[in-house]
C-alpha cells in the first residue's frame, strides 16, 4: 500500500539577488495514513519551509524534486487542483494563533468560509463551523462564533485555527510549531487537541517543532532536519533511547527531564549556520564535539541504522566495526 | 466606572451590547462638542482675519459715490464704530441666536444667500466623492491581483501623473477637448436653456428626480460631468494611490497564508480578507479628502461657471463683506466635522479591534 504523503529529493530555493538560495536540500521521508510523524530541528533548519511546500503556499520559492499525496504529483497540479487540495487533502495549524486570523471577521465565519469555497450553503456552513469549535473545546461555541479573534486568547484562538484546518475533512494535518506561541500551560491542552482530533478522525500529522519535549508522547516517528537535510530518522522510542548522530544527542540532552535535576541544561555551543554559508562536507561539523576528518570533507549519505537512518560518517564507522 | 467583562479579552462577553451604548454615546458626545469648540475657533480666527485684510466696509457698504457724511452713518448703522472686540462679542451673540448676520453686497442674510449657494457645491463635491470612491477602490483592488505586472504598472503609473496634474488645468483642457472641440459636454453653467426644476434641495439633479423629469436630471447630469470628472481624476488617484499601498500591506500579513491554505482563490483572499484590513486607513483618507474637495472646488466652479459657495466666498473676500466670509467658513468647518464624525462612526462600525478598545476607554473613564 502506497503512503498517504511520500516526499522524494525535495528542495528548495529562495529568491536571493539576482539567483537562488537553496534551503532544502533533498529530503525524503514518507507519511502512512493515520501515521504520526514529528520534524524536528532549529530555526533555519527549513523545517517550516518543507511544511509549506506540500500545500505551495509560497509562490516566490522554486520547489523540486516530487511530492506525492494520495496518489496525486502535488508540483504538477493546477492552481485550481491546488485549491482543491488546500483544506480538504491536507489542512494546515499555524505557528502564531494571535497572527493568523482575519481580525475583521467573525471566527465562525471564518471557520464555515472552508465550506463556503467548495459550495457549501451558508446555513450548513455555519452549523459545522459551531460543530466542530463545540467539539475543540470552545464553550458556547454557537454564540462566540459570533465573536472577533481578538475577543479570544492564544489558546482559544488556535482552536479556531485548529477548526479551519479540520472542519473539510483532510486526510493529513500539518501543524506547523502549533504551541510555540502559548504558554506552558496551554502548549499541552493544544496539543493533546491535536492528538485526539487527530486520532478520532484517523488523520495523518506532521508535526513541525523544534522542541522535542512534546514529542515524546505524541509521533510514532522522528526527524531530525539540520541545514535543509534530513540527518537522522527513526521511530520515536529508538530516537530518544538511542539517538545516532550527534546533533540528535544534543537536542536530546537540551530538553528539561522531570527525573533529573541539572543547575544548567547542555546547550549545543555555536548556532545553526545560515544557508548562505553552509559548511563543507557535513554541515554540522563545525559544532560536532565528536568530528571526524572525513566530516570536513565529504557530507555523509543518509543510510539505514537500526529501525531508522542516520547521516553521520561516525555512526557508520561505528556500525562497520560492530 | 463599571466592572466590565470586556476588560479581559480571554473571557465571554455576553453582555457587552447593552453596556456598549453608553460609552458610545459618551465618544460621540466628546467628539461633538469639541468640534463645537473647534467650529468656535474657526469662527474667531475668521473674523480677526477679515479685520487684517485692508479696506473699509463702510465704504463698501455705502457705495462708491458716498462722501465721508454718509461712509460714518453707514458706519454708525453697522456698528462699525464700537471697538472690535465689542463687535466680535455681538457677532456671537447673535450666532448663538441663529442670525450669521447680513451680506453688505447683497444685502441678504447671509442665512439666505447660502442657502442659495450651498447646495450646488455640495451637489458637486458629493458626486465627486462617489466617483472617488467607485474609481479607487476597484481599480486598487484589481490592480493588486496582478501583483507589479501589466494594469498594476500602468495604474501606478497613470496614477501618479494625474495625482500631479494641477486642477485648474485639468478643469481647462477637459473644458476645451471634450467641450470646445468634440463637442459633446456643455463647458460652463449648470442648466440648459428654459429647463427649469423647482428648488427644494437646491441641489438640481436631487430636484429633477423628485419632481419626477428624466430630462431635467439628464440635463443637470450632464453639465455636472466635466466638473467631476476634473475632481474625480485627482482625488481618486491619490485614494488609489493610498489604497494600493494599503491594499500591500494587508496581503503580506500574517493571516494570509492560513486563508490560502482554507483553499481559498487569489481574488477570495484579496476581496474578503485583504481589501477590508486595507480599508481604514483609506477611509480616513476620503475623510480629509472632503475639505481638500471643497477648496479645489472653488477653482473648477470658477473655470465651469457654476453658481457655487466658491464664487460667493471669493466675491466676499474681494468687497470685505465680512459676514458673508465668516457664515460661509463656518459652514464649510461644519461640513468638515460632520465628515469627521461620520469617518469614525464607519471605523467604529468596520473595525472590530477599534470598537473593542473605545468601549475599554469609555469603561474605564
Amino acid at each position: 500500500m502506497k503512503p498517504l504523503l511520500e516526499v522524494r529529493a525535495l528542495t528548495i530555493d529562495v529568491p536571493k539577488g539576482e539567483g537562488w538560495m537553496r534551503v532544502v536540500d533533498g529530503v525524503d521521508f514518507s507519511i502512512g495514513a493515520g501515521e504520526r510523524v514529528a520534524l524536528v530541528g532549529e530555526s533555519g533548519s527549513g523545517k517550516s519551509m518543507t511544511a509549506r511546500a506540500l500545500m505551495r503556499l509560497d509562490d516566490a520559492l522554486r520547489i523540486g524534486g516530487a511530492i506525492r499525496f494520495a496518489g496525486e504529483e502535488v508540483l504538477g497540479c493546477t492552481e485550481a487542483e491546488m485549491r482543491a487540495l488546500r483544506g480538504s487533502g491536507i489542512g494546515m495549524v499555524f505557528q502564531d494563533p494571535m497572527a493568523s486570523l482575519d481580525p475583521f471577521m467573525r471566527v465562525g465565519d471564518q471557520v464555515a468560509e472552508v465550506l463556503r469555497i467548495r459550495g457549501v450553503g451558508r446555513a450548513e456552513a455555519h452549523a459545522r463551523a459551531v460543530a466542530i469549535l463545540a467539539e475543540l473545546g470552545v464553550r458556547d461555541a454557537a454564540s462566540r462564533s459570533g465573536a472577533y479573534p481578538h475577543e479570544f486568547s492564544g489558546g482559544m484562538r488556535q482552536r479556531v485555527v485548529l477548526a479551519m484546518a479540520l472542519v473539510a475533512g483532510p486526510k493529513l494535518l500539518v501543524a506547523d510549531e502549533p504551541t510555540t506561541a502559548l504558554d506552558a500551560r496551554i502548549q499541552q491542552q493544544v496539543l493533546d487537541l491535536i492528538d485526539d482530533a487527530a486520532a478520532d478522525r484517523g488523520l495523518g500529522v506532521l508535526l513541525i517543532t523544534h522542541n522535542l519535549g512534546i514529542v515524546a508522547g505524541f509521533a510514532d516517528r522522528v526527524l531530525v532536519m539540520y541545514s535543509g537535510r534530513i540527518v537522522e530518522e527513526g521511530p520515536v522510542e529508538q530516537i530518544f533511547a538511542a539517538p545516532a548522530h550527534p546533533y540528535t544527542r544534543g537536542l536530546i540532552a537540551a530538553v528539561p527531564r522531570a527525573d533529573m535535576r541539572v543547575d544548567r541544561l547542555p546547550p549545543i555551543d555555536g548556532a545553526p549556520p545560515s544557508p548562505a554559508r553552509r559548511p563543507s562536507g557535513c554541515a554540522f561539523h563545525p559544532r560536532c564535539p565528536v568530528r571526524l576528518p572525513v566530516c570536513v570533507m565529504t557530507a555523509p549519505q543518509l543510510r539505514p541504522s537500526g529501525g531508522g537512518s542516520v547521516a553521520c560518517h561516525l555512526a557508520a564507522a561505528e556500525e562497520a566495526m560492530a | 466606572m463599571f466592572d466590565s467583562p470586556a476588560a479581559d479579552p480571554a473571557l465571554p462577553n455576553r453582555f457587552a451590547p447593552v453596556r456598549a451604548a453608553a460609552p458610545l454615546v459618551r465618544f460621540f458626545a466628546r467628539r461633538i462638542g469639541l468640534s463645537v469648540l473647534t467650529l468656535l475657533g474657526l469662527v474667531t480666527l475668521a473674523f480677526a482675519m477679515t479685520k487684517f485684510i485692508p479696506g473699509d466696509e463702510a465704504q463698501v457698504a455705502a457705495g462708491p459715490d458716498a462722501g465721508p457724511d454718509q461712509v460714518e452713518a453707514m458706519r454708525a448703522r453697522l456698528g462699525l464704530d464700537a471697538p472690535a472686540i465689542v463687535q466680535y462679542l455681538r457677532f456671537i451673540w447673535r450666532l448663538l441666536h441663529g442670525d450669521l448676520g447680513t451680506s453688505i453686497v447683497t444685502y441678504q442674510p447671509v442665512l439666505r444667500d447660502l442657502e442659495r449657494v450651498l447646495p450646488s457645491t455640495l451637489e458637486l463635491v458629493a458626486i465627486t466623492m462617489v466617483l472617488n470612491l467607485v474609481i479607487a477602490i476597484p481599480v486598487a483592488t484589481i490592480a493588486a491581483a496582478q501583483g507589479g505586472r501589466g494594469l498594476d504598472a500602468l495604474t501606478r503609473i497613470a496614477a501618479a501623473i494625474a495625482a500631479g496634474l494641477p486642477v485648474f488645468w485639468v478643469a481647462l483642457m477637459l473644458q476645451f477637448l471634450l467641450g470646445t472641440l468634440a463637442r459633446v459636454l456643455p463647458i460652463s453653467g449648470q442648466r440648459g436653456f428654459g429647463v427649469t426644476v423647482p428648488n427644494w434641495t437646491g441641489m438640481r439633479t436631487l430636484d429633477a428626480l423628485l419632481s419626477g423629469n428624466p430630462s431635467a436630471f439628464l440635463d443637470a447630469s450632464l453639465y455636472l460631468v466635466l466638473p467631476a470628472a476634473t475632481l474625480a481624476l485627482h482625488f481618486s488617484s491619490q485614494l488609489f494611490r493610498a489604497l494600493r499601498a494599503s491594499l500591500e500591506l494587508a496581503a503580506a500579513s500574517d493571516f494570509i497564508a492560513p486563508v490560502k491554505a482554507k483553499g481559498a482563490s487569489t481574488a477570495r483572499i484579496l476581496w474578503r480578507h485583504a481589501l477590508p484590513n486595507a480599508l481604514p486607513p483609506v477611509i480616513t483618507l476620503a475623510g480629509t479628502q472632503i475639505a481638500d474637495m471643497l477648496g479645489a472646488a472653488v477653482l473648477v466652479e470658477a473655470v465651469f461657471a457654476r453658481q457655487g459657495v466658491g464664487a460667493y466666498l471669493a466675491n466676499a473676500v474681494a468687497q470685505k463683506d465680512t459676514f458673508a466670509v465668516i457664515g460661509t467658513v463656518l459652514f464649510v468647518g461644519a461640513m468638515v466635522c460632520v465628515v469627521n464624525l461620520l469617518v469614525d462612526a464607519i471605523l467604529l462600525a468596520t473595525d472590530p479591534r477599534l470598537r473593542a478598545a473605545e468601549l475599554a476607554r469609555g469603561g474605564r473613564q
